[in-house]
C-alpha cells in the first residue's frame, strides 16, 4: 500500500463516514451541508485511488464528479427552498 | 525519495489534514452558520492541495493539467454551493427574505 491508497483509505474512514452518518440525520440543511462536503471529500477519494493503483483513466470520475456534485447540491437547495417556503415541512 | 515526492507527499499530508479538519468542523461546531464554515476549508484548501500534490507527483504533462483543473473545478464550485447553502439556512431560519431576488 502507497501512500496515495493510505490517504484515501484515512479519508474514506475519518472523513466520508462521518460525513454520510450526518447526512442521514437531522435539519435537512444541515443534512446538505454534510452531503455536499461528502461530495468534496469522495472527489478527493476518486482522485487518491487513481494515483494509488496507477491508473490514470480512473480520473474522469472525479472529473464527472467534481462537475455534477455542485449541481446536484444547488437542485437540492431550490427543492428544500421550495419546501421551506410553502410550509410543507421537510 | 526524490525532492518531488517528498513535495508532493508534504502537500498530500496538508491536504488531507484540511479535508479531515473540515469534517471535524462539521462534527463540533453547533450553529448552523458556523458549520458552513467546514464546508469552505474542504473545497477551497483541501482538495486544492491534494490536487496540487497529485499534479506534482505526477509531473509535467497532460495528467497533471487535468488534476489541476479537477481542483479548480471544485475551488470555484465549493463557495458557489456554500453560499446556495447559507442562503437556505437564512430563509429556513427566517434571517432571509423569502422572496428576496435569486
Amino acid at each position: 500500500m502507497n501512500a496515495w491508497l493510505l490517504a484515501a483509505c484515512v479519508l474514506l474512514g475519518g472523513g466520508f463516514a462521518p460525513c454520510v452518518a450526518l447526512a442521514c440525520r437531522g435539519e435537512p440543511q444541515q443534512r446538505l451541508a454534510a452531503a455536499s462536503l461528502a461530495a468534496v471529500l469522495a472527489t478527493a477519494v476518486f482522485l487518491l485511488l487513481a494515483q494509488g493503483f496507477g491508473r490514470s483513466s480512473y480520473v474522469d470520475l472525479a472529473l464527472v464528479l467534481a462537475v455534477l456534485a455542485p449541481a446536484g447540491t444547488l437542485v437540492f437547495t431550490r427543492l428544500l427552498r421550495r419546501d421551506a417556503v410553502s410550509g410543507k415541512g421537510e | 525519495m526524490t525532492p518531488r515526492h517528498l513535495a508532493a507527499l508534504v502537500l498530500l499530508v496538508l491536504g488531507s489534514a484540511a479535508l479531515l479538519l473540515s469534517v471535524l468542523g462539521l462534527l463540533a461546531l453547533p450553529k448552523p452558520f458556523a458549520r458552513l464554515h467546514a464546508l469552505s476549508a474542504a473545497s477551497s484548501a483541501g482538495l486544492p492541495l491534494v490536487g496540487i500534490a497529485l499534479a506534482v507527483d505526477t509531473g509535467p504533462g497532460r495528467s497533471a493539467v487535468k488534476l489541476l483543473v479537477i481542483a479548480a473545478i471544485v475551488a470555484v464550485g465549493g463557495p458557489v454551493t456554500t453560499m446556495a447553502i447559507g442562503r437556505l439556512v437564512g430563509q429556513h431560519e427566517g434571517v432571509v427574505e423569502e422572496d428576496s431576488p435569486e
